[in-house]
C-alpha cells in the first residue's frame, strides 16, 4: 500500500494536467464564448449594446481632476530663469540624488563599505511602511516600483498612492509626510510611484521656505511642488502648490490617465509625459509632452505630434491631439544639450494602426530628443516600425561616455522590450554602433500593411535567445509539453516581428514584457561594465472583430459597460474605434499556469562596452516562490523568473537587484556574476534598490512592494539593510 | 478465462492503479499527438503514447510483458529527448523526469507482475512468464 500511496502523490500533478486539456484552443474563436485562463465575463445589459465614445470635448468626468485645480496660465519659455546647479547633476558620494542616482540615470554608486567579502553580513537596519496597499475588499491594483531618493540628511519617496515623505535615513522616523488624498479610482493599471525628483530652486535663496523642494507627477494628473524641509506645499508653485495635467486633455475618466515616473528638470523646466491606458481605444486622451516653469508651475510648452508646430495650451473647449503615442517611461535630461530625450510608445490601439498618421509613425516607439526651450524635437531614433506587438520603452535611458577609438563620445544607452541594446550619439540621435534594417515578415490585416524592415542593433549582445521551435516548448511532464507544441502549432509565427491577425493566435516574442522593461540599466563608467536584467516570456496575440470583442465583453475604460476584467493596460484591449478588439495572454499553459518556452524566463548580464562583449549572463530567479498551479516550491532551482525592477552598481564590487518573482533581493559580485547575498523580502521586490551613506554607515534600500500582474505578494514595506555597526 | 486471476494482494492492487496511470497519460498523448501530427509537429507523442497506453492496459491485467513495453517506450523516449535537445537540462526535464519516475515505479512492480503471471500459468507451466524478461 505504502507503494500506491506514493504513486498516488508522484502522479497527481501529471493526472490533472492529463484530466484538463481538452480545451487547447487557447485564443478564443467565434465558437468559444470564453478566452480559457483569463475569463472575461460577459458585461452590459444585452450583447447589441455598441459603445458609442463619448465626443473628445465632452466635459471630464469628476474625480479626474482630483483637486479640483484651475487652469495653468502660460509663460514664455525664454523667461525661465537660469537653472543652478542641482544636487543630481552631481552628487555627493553618500547620496542617490535622483530615481536613476543621478542625472546620467547610470544607478551606480561611489559606495564601497559593502563589498563581496561583507556582504554576507548584511542584517535589517529598519523596515518603513508607506501606509499604502489594498485596503481589505479592495481589487490589488499594487505594484508601488519605488525607488527612495536620498540627499543630505533626508531620505525622499512616495508611496503607491502619492503620499511624499521624509525618513530618518539612519533609522526610517517619518519627519514629515504630505498627503495628495488620492482616490481608489484614479488607479489606471497599477498604483505605481516610481520616485520623486529633488529640485533646487534658482530663486528662492538657501534657508527660505521651497530653497530646496520635492517635485512629483501623480496618478491623479497633478505635479506637486513642496518644500524638502517640511513637506509644506510651495505656494508660488501652481495653485498652493500644484497644478492639473488634465488640462487640454479633453474627455476623459478618472485612470485613464496618469504619471507613474518622476518628471525630469532640465534647465529649469519641468517636463511631463503620462501613461494612457493601454488597449481601450483608439481616440485616448492625448501623449502629449509638455514643459512647466520649475519655480512657478507656469506651461511653458507642449509637444503633441499631431499639432507640430503649435506648441500652446489648447484653447478652452479645444484638446491635444487624440490617441498619439504615449510615454510612460521615466525620462533623462541633458542639462548640457538643453534636451529631454523622451522613450516613447505606441499611438493608443497598440495592436492596428491603419488609423494612425505619418506624424505617429514617424515617433512612435522611438526616443525623441525634445528641446527643452521651445518643446520641438531634435531628433528622433525609432526602435519599432509601425508597432503592432506594444513594443513601447518601457526604460530610461542611460547617459554615458561612448569609449569609442577616437575618445569618449557623448552617448545614450537605449534598452528596448525587444532585448534590442541602441547605443546613440547624444547630439544627433545617429546610432554610435551598427543598427541594420532587416526584412520584416508582411501582415493580413486590410488596408494595414506592416512595415517591410526593421530595425536590429547588431553592434551589441542581444538580450535575449533565438526564434522558438517546437522543440523549445516545455512543461511538467510530456503532457503538458504537447500541449504548448500544439499550441505552437496553432499560432502563426513568422520570427519576431510576426504580426496579429484575426485568423489564428500569433506568438509575440520576445514580448511586450520581455527584454528590458522599467527597470532600466546600471552602468559603470570607470570599468565600462553595463548590467542589464531582462525577460524571456513570449505572449499569444490575436485581434477578434468587434462583434466578437462586444460578446466578450470588451469595453473601453470610459464606457459605462467597462469592466476592468475584460481589458486593462496589459493583454486584453476592447480598441474602441477600431474594427478589432485584442486578446492578449502569456504563451503559456492556461491549466498549470507555466509558460510554454522553456527556462530561462529572466537573465542578468553584464556586457563590457569596450569589446561589446558579454562578460557573463546568468539565469534572475530561483522557482522557489513560483511552480505549477502557482504554488511554491521552494526549491533554490535558478529557473530565472520574469523580473520587473532594475539592477544596481556599486564601487564595492557589487550588483543588487531583486526583480525576479522569488521575492529575494541578491548582491551578485561585479567579477564573476555569482550570487554572493541573498534575503527574502516581506513582499515582491518589484523595485529598483538604491544605497546611500549616513553618518559613516552605508546602506541598501529596497521596496517590497510587490507586483499585483507578477502575481508577487504586495506590501507597503521600505526595507533598509546595512552592515553591522561593529563589521566597518 | 479459466486462468484470469483477479488482483488479491495489495501489491497486485499497486499495478493495477499503476497500469490505470499510466493508460490514462498515455492515451492524452495519442489523441493531442495526432493533433500535432496534422499541424505538421512531432509524431513522437503519437506512437509513444501508443506503446504506452498498450503497457498501461497489460499491467493493469496483470502481464510482465506490460512492463517491458513500459520500460521499451521509456528508452525511446530517452534516446528521443537527447536527440531533440541534446544534454540541455531544461529541454530534459519535462521529457524524462515524469517517464522516468514511472519507470522506476514499473521496476518495484515487476516482481508482482511475475507472481501473477506465474499463479495466471501455474496449471500447466512454471516457466513462461521468465520469457518475457
Amino acid at each position: 500500500m505504502r507503494t500506491s500511496l506514493f504513486l498516488a502523490s508522484a502522479l497527481s500533478l501529471a493526472a490533472c494536467t492529463a484530466l484538463t486539456p481538452l480545451a487547447y484552443a487557447q485564443v478564443a474563436s467565434e465558437h468559444t464564448s470564453s478566452i480559457p485562463g483569463d475569463t472575461p465575463q460577459e458585461s452590459g445589459p444585452s450583447l447589441n449594446t455598441t459603445f458609442n465614445a463619448p465626443s473628445p470635448y465632452a466635459p471630464q468626468a469628476p474625480g479626474v481632476n482630483a483637486a479640483n485645480l484651475p487652469d495653468d496660465p502660460s509663460m514664455d519659455p525664454a523667461t525661465v530663469p537660469t537653472m543652478v546647479p542641482q544636487q543630481s547633476a552631481a552628487p555627493a558620494a553618500e547620496d542617490w540624488s535622483a530615481y536613476g542616482h543621478d542625472d546620467d540615470a547610470s544607478r551606480y554608486s561611489p559606495l564601497a563599505q559593502i563589498t563581496p567579502a561583507n556582504v554576507g553580513q548584511l542584517q535589517r537596519a529598519f523596515i518603513y511602511h508607506t501606509g499604502s496597499k489594498p485596503a481589505p475588499g479592495q481589487a490589488n491594483k499594487w505594484a508601488a516600483e519605488t525607488t527612495p531618493i536620498k540627499v543630505g540628511d533626508g531620505l525622499y519617496m512616495c508611496s503607491a498612492m502619492n503620499d511624499m515623505m521624509k525618513l530618518d535615513p539612519a533609522t526610517g522616523r517619518e519627519i514629515w509626510r504630505f498627503n495628495v488624498g488620492e482616490k481608489f479610482q484614479s488607479i489606471p493599471y497599477t498604483a505605481a510611484c516610481k520616485s520623486v525628483v529633488y529640485y533646487t530652486s534658482s530663486t528662492i535663496p538657501e534657508g527660505q521656505p521651497c530653497h530646496n523642494r520635492i517635485v512629483e507627477a501623480t496618478l491623479d494628473e497633478r505635479l506637486i511642488s513642496v518644500d524638502a524641509d517640511t513637506g509644506q506645499a510651495c505656494k508660488a508653485f501652481g495653485f498652493n502648490g500644484q497644478i492639473n495635467l488634465m488640462q487640454g486633455m479633453g474627455e476623459s475618466v478618472p485612470g485613464f490617465v496618469s504619471e507613474t515616473a518622476p518628471p525630469p528638470i532640465v534647465n529649469g523646466v519641468i517636463v511631463t509625459n503620462q501613461e494612457v491606458l493601454d488597449g481601450q481605444r483608439r481616440w485616448a486622451p492625448s501623449g502629449v509632452i509638455r514643459g512647466y516653469d520649475a519655480e512657478s508651475g507656469k506651461f511653458l510648452w507642449a509637444w503633441d505630434v499631431n499639432r507640430p508646430n503649435d506648441h500652446s495650451q489648447p484653447a478652452p473647449g479645444q484638446h491635444y491631439s487624440r490617441g498619439t503615442p504615449n510615454s510612460w517611461a521615466a525620462m533623462t535630461g541633458d542639462n548640457a544639450l538643453g534636451l529631454v530625450y523622451v522613450p516613447t510608445g505606441n499611438s493608443a490601439a497598440d495592436y492596428y494602426s491603419a488609423l494612425r498618421t505619418p506624424e505617429e509613425n514617424a515617433v512612435s516607439s522611438s526616443i525623441v530628443a525634445i528641446d527643452v526651450k521651445t518643446g520641438s524635437p531634435r531628433w528622433v531614433f525609432q526602435t519599432v516600425h509601425k508597432d503592432v506587438w506594444d513594443y513601447d520603452i518601457g526604460s530610461q535611458v542611460t547617459k554615458f561616455d561612448f569609449p569609442s577609438e577616437h575618445g569618449p563620445v557623448p552617448a545614450l544607452i537605449v534598452p528596448t522590450k525587444r532585448g534590442q541594446t541602441f547605443v546613440l550619439d547624444r547630439a544627433t540621435g545617429k546610432p554610435l554602433l551598427p543598427v541594420e534594417e532587416r526584412p520584416a515578415p508582411a501582415g493580413n490585416i486590410p488596408n494595414d500593411p506592416r512595415a517591410p524592415t526593421q530595425p536590429w542593433s547588431t553592434g551589441m549582445p542581444r538580450l535575449g535567445f533565438p526564434d522558438l521551435k517546437e522543440s523549445d516548448m516545455w512543461g511538467m511532464s510530456p503532457i503538458d509539453q504537447l500541449f504548448c507544441r500544439i499550441k505552437f502549432r496553432r499560432a502563426r509565427y513568422q520570427g519576431e516581428f510576426t504580426a496579429p491577425g484575426v485568423d489564428k493566435p500569433s506568438i509575440e516574442y520576445p514580448g511586450y514584457n520581455g527584454g528590458s522593461d522599467w527597470g532600466s540599466m546600471a552602468y559603470d563608467a570607470k570599468t565600462g561594465i553595463l548590467i542589464a536584467n531582462w525577460n524571456n516570456t513570449p505572449m499569444y496575440d490575436q485581434l477578434v472583430t468587434r462583434r466578437h470583442a462586444d460578446k466578450l465583453g470588451m469595453r473601453p475604460i470610459d464606457s459605462p459597460y467597462f469592466n476592468a476584467k475584460s481589458g486593462g493596460a496589459e493583454g486584453n484591449g476592447a480598441q474602441a474605434d477600431t474594427p478589432y478588439g485584442i486578446v492578449v495572454t502569456p504563451f503559456w499553459d492556461q491549466f498549470t499556469g507555466m509558460m510554454c518556452n522553456k527556462p530561462p524566463y529572466g537573465a542578468i548580464t553584464a556586457i563590457d562596452m569596450h569589446t561589446r562583449k558579454v562578460l557573463w549572463q546568468t539565469p534572475l530567479g530561483t522557482a522557489r516562490a513560483n511552480g505549477p498551479f502557482g504554488l511554491p516550491t521552494y526549491l533554490p532551482l535558478k529557473i530565472g523568473t520574469p523580473n520587473n525592477g532594475g539592477p544596481i552598481i556599486t564601487a564595492g564590487g557589487l550588483v543588487f537587484v531583486a526583480a525576479a518573482t522569488d521575492n529575494q533581493i541578491r548582491a551578485i559580485d561585479m567579477k564573476t556574476g555569482k550570487t554572493v547575498w541573498s534575503d527574502v523580502l516581506p513582499g515582491g521586490g518589484q523595485a529598483t534598490p538604491m544605497t546611500y551613506e549616513y553618518k559613516g554607515r552605508q546602506y541598501l534600500a529596497i521596496m517590497a512592494g510587490g507586483h499585483h500582474f507578477m502575481m508577487t505578494p504586495v506590501t507597503d514595506d521600505l526595507v533598509v539593510y546595512a552592515l553591522p555597526q561593529t563589521a566597518h | 478465462m479459466s486462468n484470469m486471476r483477479w488482483p488479491s494482494r495489495p501489491g497486485d492492487w499497486c499495478a493495477v492503479v499503476l497500469g490505470g496511470v499510466i493508460t490514462l497519460l498515455g492515451l492524452p498523448m495519442v489523441i493531442l499527438g495526432a493533433d500535432l501530427i496534422s499541424l505538421g509537429g512531432s509524431w513522437y507523442y503519437t506512437l509513444c503514447g501508443l506503446v504506452v497506453v498498450i503497457a498501461g492496459i497489460l499491467i493493469l491485467l496483470g502481464r510482465t510483458l506490460g512492463a517491458a513495453a513500459y520500460l521499451l517506450a521509456w528508452l525511446g523516449t530517452a534516446i528521443w529527448s537527447f536527440w531533440e535537445v541534446g544534454f540541455d537540462g531544461w529541454g530534459l526535464l519535462p521529457r524524462l523526469f515524469g517517464p522516468s519516475i514511472l519507470a522506476i515505479l514499473v521496476l518495484f512492480i515487476i516482481p508482482t507482475l511475475k507472481k501473477r503471471d506465474l499463479t495466471r500459468t501455474a496449471p500447466n507451466a512454471t516457466s513462461q512468464s521468465g520469457a518475457a524478461f
